[in-house]
């Protein structure tokens, strides 16, 4: 019941980030539990990566024809995935050479946050706590919590999708494009006079898109990690407030039941969402990236309507 | 009890507070995968989808040049078989002409030979019937000069006999 009640408490003490505690101290001063985790995601990113690309590759000549095929389910499922995200995303969204350019920086992103929300989606934290319990140190607190439901790594990944994005704006316009793109495009500053009257307009616009671009995709994926985790951990508190409230067995266990269900299906969800979000923050990249290049962004408007639309 | 503890600890910050140590963690753990996976990973992956897309691609197109090879020799044996019936055709219709031409060849030698044979029995038959009438002639006189002389008892010689004879025959004919 330990866990419980220490969700009962407060919810988002559960999804918030923690030091790591052995033996009821904090041996490495600042170290948090998230920062572990962080590692623990990118060891989890490296051996699922590493022994895929390994299966993926061609084989020996004396496997015939078969030489050519993926070898193992881990593989199949990282080749399909890589596939179609290369193939049916990126390249009809931002053209053959952008996304085989861009692929393996949005594939890290893609593959990098989708380790960290699944590896969150494991409830160490409290399986540490239950262990603590028998090893008589009931703080034990050394990995646990999603990383990515923590607003400075989110901003460490959106920080690197800006550079891309500027880096790729200079490159693909020059500093007179750039500056023509932040003041609403060749066309409306070569244009009629008249319309130049809006030009300020659109460029604290375009200025503040700079930011604001990388800002949504920190945001939204510290939002959804952070919510749906606090969501469940809610979820779980309901049992702890039944016996506070009542200190009836009887009424703790029914709720406990129910809302043991409910957070069962919250967590269907929430894997959904832990792809989903990945997804979206490649995706969106992606997009942001692609409005940059010359031969989309006449159309930036549009595509960004439908990204975004595509996002919700 | 302690674990009450740990949590208001922690749900006394918000969870908007940006801490250091964890972007600087993010860099460090996103350098590291971006590296791994742009230059491990990433290469090997796309190495082997275009050795896979190279070798789907040469199967596809050896497929179709057996394919294509396998046409051709379709369209030539047919061509050939096409021939060969012609040739057969042929045979077969020359084979007839020249077993028409043999029996009808036949058939004429046959009965040119049965003309002849027919023209030579008649010609024997002709023969056969002068040397019997001469014959009958010649009995007949003998026996009718042989008849007369006893009745005129008198000897008739065989020039007389001839005399008689043919006139008995010109009278014979000329009746």
């Amino acid at each position: 019941m330990q866990f419980l009640l220490a969700s009962g408490n407060n919810p988002v003490s559960h999804v918030l980030d923690a030091p790591v505690r052995i033996g009821g101290m904090e041996p490495f001063s600042g170290l948090t539990l998230q920062v572990v985790t962080l590692f623990v995601g990118l060891i989890a990113f490296m051996a699922v990566l590493l022994y895929a690309s390994k299966n993926i590759s061609t084989g020996k000549e004396s496997l015939g024809h078969r030489r050519y095929l993926s070898r193992g389910r881990i593989a199949q499922v990282i080749e399909v995935m890589c596939l179609y995200l290369r193939d049916e995303m990126l390249t009809p969204m931002m053209g053959k050479k952008d996304a085989h350019k861009f692929a393996g920086f949005l594939l890290t992103l893609f593959f990098l946050i989708l380790s960290l929300n699944l590896i969150g989606m494991v409830p160490m934290q409290d399986m540490q706590l239950i262990t603590g319990t028998w090893l008589e140190d009931a703080q034990l607190a050394v990995v646990g919590g999603t990383a990515t439901a923590n607003i400075a790594v989110n901003a460490v990944l959106a920080f690197s999708v800006f550079i891309v994005i500027q880096v790729h704006g200079f490159r693909q316009l020059g500093l007179k494009g750039w500056l023509e793109h932040l003041c609403g495009g060749h066309e409306l500053v070569h244009g009629p006079k008249g319309l130049l009257l809006v030009v300020p307009i659109i460029f604290v616009v375009e200025v503040l898109g700079i930011i604001i671009k990388p800002a949504a995709l920190c945001i939204r994926l510290f939002a959804n990690m952070f919510g749906g985790h606090t969501l469940l951990a809610t979820l779980l508190m309901f049992g702890g407030m039944t016996w506070a409230g009542t200190n009836s067995g009887l009424a703790t266990a029914g709720v406990t039941l129910v809302s043991g269900v409910f957070a069962v299906l919250i967590t269907f969800m929430e894997l959904f969402v832990a792809f989903l979000q990945a997804f979206v923050f490649m995706f969106l990249s992606a997009v942001f990236i692609s409005l940059m290049s010359h031969h989309e962004e006449e159309h930036e408007a549009h595509e960004l309507d439908g990204a975004t639309a595509a996002a919700h | 009890m302690n674990i009450f503890i740990l949590a208001n600890e922690a749900a006394a910050e918000s969870p908007l507070s940006f801490k250091l140590l964890p972007a600087i963690s993010t860099v460090v753990v996103f350098t590291i995968a971006l590296g791994t996976f742009m230059f491990v990973v990433w290469p090997k992956i796309t190495q082997a989808l275009d050795a896979r897309d190279e070798k789907i691609l040469s199967e596809i197109r050896a497929a179709e040049a057996a394919q294509a090879k396998a046409k051709a020799a379709q369209s030539e044996f047919e061509k050939r078989l096409e021939e060969a019936r012609a040739a057969a055709d042929d045979m077969i219709r020359k084979a007839r002409s020249e077993a028409d031409r043999q029996a009808d060849e036949l058939r004429a030698r046959s009965q040119r030979e049965l003309d002849d044979m027919r023209l030579r029995a008649t010609q024997e038959l002709e023969s056969a019937k002068r040397t019997a009438l001469a014959e009958i002639h010649a009995v007949a006189a003998t026996l009718a000069t042989s008849v007369a002389g006893k009745i005129l008892k008198r000897e008739i010689q065989p020039s007389d006999q001839k005399r008689l004879v043919d006139e008995s025959l010109s009278e014979m004919t000329s009746r």
